[in-house]
């Protein structure tokens, strides 16, 4: 208990880092920021500046700026974006189930494709096997998503002649269209992922397959499936979840470029317009959803251990 | 796993032998010995040497208007011309520079900052070491490309831009490699012998923390390379780093997508390239990690 509450502190205290950090970044920013805001440039007087100054309470100090900031935001005030006035938070609302049911689809996809890939390829000791295993690993790590998206949209239009609506729909409106759509984005994320996990799984697998409980359990008579699944996976997932976590990282990154690509209007895409318009209360704001949801896994994870392992007690 | 542990291979060599011979015929072993990282040094020598001869290599200037557009491959243009007439083969060999380019300074950027930040923090402790993680913790609770597309957001999308966020993001990679042996390093008995001689903790950190704290970081800096190459196409495929007319094959990329349903060539090539240079220096880390390091030998 005593480690949950200081995990729970120190992630609130990264937390309130990270929008130190946003809000300096935004601070820093060349130029300024009436223009931006106003989208012109010199053509103001000197009274219309202060009142935009004003207007988003920018003529007060850094501090007290920051502050203010970060209570709305606490009360899910993430402002209001320059250039539609639509409040951010709004923004936000309506973007992230899409980015969600992407990332969530991707994951789901790697634990049912690549642990099993994985426990099969651990039955084979053979070079050939291993080597095979070592290669989609690192060809995993290797290949850009962005390009492997581009790659599935010709494959799928020169093969299949077939490509997805181009105007998202959600999963409500229509299932069979949000599956068809979100089917080459989830390729093209899973892949990269899989290859890890498989390295990964056959690895710990293999580790835990070594051990003298195994040789007990096979001696006593149990079937090799059981022996597998109940007794060898069940110890060797500890590793896997962390690679997992630590991919969470690529797979945030990696949603923003896919969302790009594939006309997915989430949270990246979302992001990636902010920042072409320089519309900076939505970039702040998307970039805190993004570290929220980071850490907010990465505790997940911590806490999945003792679930998984109950041997692993935090002091 | 399969380990043979480097100290009995060592073990087993006759006595009498200098060290330095040892180390490098062991270094010739497993670094040529495994085809994976054999493999891994070709391509990114192959790169290396398409980058540096570029201006002699490259058949046509990699920004001049020389052609019809998207001309498939063909016996003047070896691999066709890109949606302005310009030549395909010019502009991925020209690419390779940008990207090494970026790419080395980016993990330089994110060694100087990352490895200072992170020796000094192992070496001094308490609050040095607090202050120090506790920041490099805060970069970390980002995924690395929404921080560096929100830096280049604000410093403006330029190359030289994308480089300082590319290398401002991996800093803390480095920073807790180098925080790791520094803290095992300064328990030791000899360092403690140094400082009763009177040696200063600069002369302690350059003449025995820097030599423990090399080899993990020469392989962190092979496999940022690769991550570093990575990030850089991302972000000039966002539009976000290179600029055109410049060749870079994140950009490449970008441009081609309006263009790969008609013509897939200008979109396939730039990504193998990538593809190919990400994968040499992943091989290369691997192999050298296996070498340098065999408790953290890849399975």
């Amino acid at each position: 208990m005593r480690y949950l509450a200081r995990r729970a502190v120190w992630t609130v205290v990264a937390l309130l880092g990270v929008s130190v950090l946003i809000f300096l970044l935004v601070r820093l920013l060349p130029g300024n920021i009436v223009d931006i805001i106003a989208g012109t440039e010199g053509q103001l007087g000197r009274e219309q500046r202060a009142a935009i100054l004003r207007e988003f309470g920018l003529d007060k100090p850094l501090v007290v700026q920051y502050f203010l900031w970060l209570g709305n935001m606490l009360q899910g005030n993430f402002g209001w974006s320059f250039r539609t006035s639509q409040p951010v938070a709004v923004l936000i609302a309506s973007r992230l189930p899409i980015t969600i049911e992407l990332a969530l689809l991707s994951v789901l996809s790697v634990a049912f494709v690549g642990i099993p890939l994985g426990v099969a390829a651990s039955v084979s000791r053979s070079m050939r096997v291993r080597t095979l295993v070592q290669v989609v690993g690192v060809l995993g790590l290797s290949l850009p998503n962005f390009w492997v998206a581009v790659l599935l949209i010709i494959g799928a239009s020169s093969l299949f002649g077939w490509l997805p609506a181009l105007i998202y729909v959600t999963p409500w409106a229509d299932p069979w269209v949000n599956i068809q759509q979100m089917f080459l984005p989830v390729l093209s994320l899973a892949l990269g992922l899989s290859a890890v996990v498989v390295r990964m799984t056959r690895s710990s697998m293999l580790e835990v397959l070594g051990q003298d409980f195994i040789r007990v359990a096979r001696a006593k008579g149990l079937a090799t499936r059981a022996i597998l699944l109940r007794h060898a996976l069940r110890n060797a997932l500890v590793p896997i979840v962390t690679v997992l976590g630590l991919q969470t990282g690529f797979l945030l990154g990696g949603v923003v470029i896919t969302e790009q690509i594939f006309g997915l209007p989430g949270l990246g895409w979302t992001l990636l317009n902010g920042v072409y318009q320089r519309d900076y209360p939505v970039v702040q704001g998307t970039v805190m959803v993004f570290a929220v949801t980071f850490v907010l896994v990465n505790l997940l994870v911590d806490l999945l251990y003792t679930y998984l392992d109950p041997r692993i007690r935090y002091e | 796993m399969s380990d043979v542990g480097a100290a009995p291979v060592v073990g087993a060599l006759p006595r009498g032998l200098d060290p330095a011979q040892v180390a490098r015929a062991r270094f010739r072993r497993t670094l040529l010995g495994t085809p994976v990282a054999l493999i891994g040094a070709v391509l990114v020598g192959i790169v290396l040497v398409v980058a540096v001869t570029a201006p002699v290599l490259a058949p046509y200037s990699p920004v001049a208007q020389i052609a019809k557009p998207l001309l498939p491959p063909g016996t003047t243009h070896m691999l066709g011309t890109d949606e302005f007439g310009r030549d395909e083969l010019s502009r991925l060999i020209w690419g390779a520079r940008v990207s090494l380019y970026v790419g080395g300074l980016a993990v330089l950027i994110a060694l100087g900052l990352g490895a200072t930040a992170g020796v000094l923090a192992g070496f001094f402790g308490g609050w040095v070491d607090d202050v120090i993680m506790r920041i490099m913790d805060v970069v970390l609770s980002l995924p690395a490309l929404v921080l560096a597309i929100a830096i280049t957001s604000v410093l403006g999308p330029t190359l030289t831009n994308a480089m300082l966020a590319i290398g401002l993001v991996y800093a803390p990679t480095f920073a807790r490699v180098a925080r790791g042996p520094t803290l095992t390093v300064v328990r030791v008995p000899y360092i403690e012998a140094a400082r009763s001689i009177g040696a200063s903790s600069w002369r302690i950190i350059a003449r025995h923390v820097l030599p423990n704290v090399a080899a993990p970081i020469l392989v962190q800096m092979t496999v940022s390379f690769s991550t570093a190459i990575l990030t850089e196409a991302a972000l000039s495929f966002l539009g976000l780093g290179t600029q055109p007319p410049t060749a870079s094959w994140g950009l490449m990329l970008s441009a081609a997508r309006q263009y790969m349903l008609i013509d897939p060539w200008i979109a396939v090539l730039p990504g193998f390239a990538i593809a190919l240079t990400v994968l040499g220096f992943n091989l290369l880390g691997d192999g050298l990690r296996d070498l340098l390091d065999p408790r953290m030998r890849a399975l």
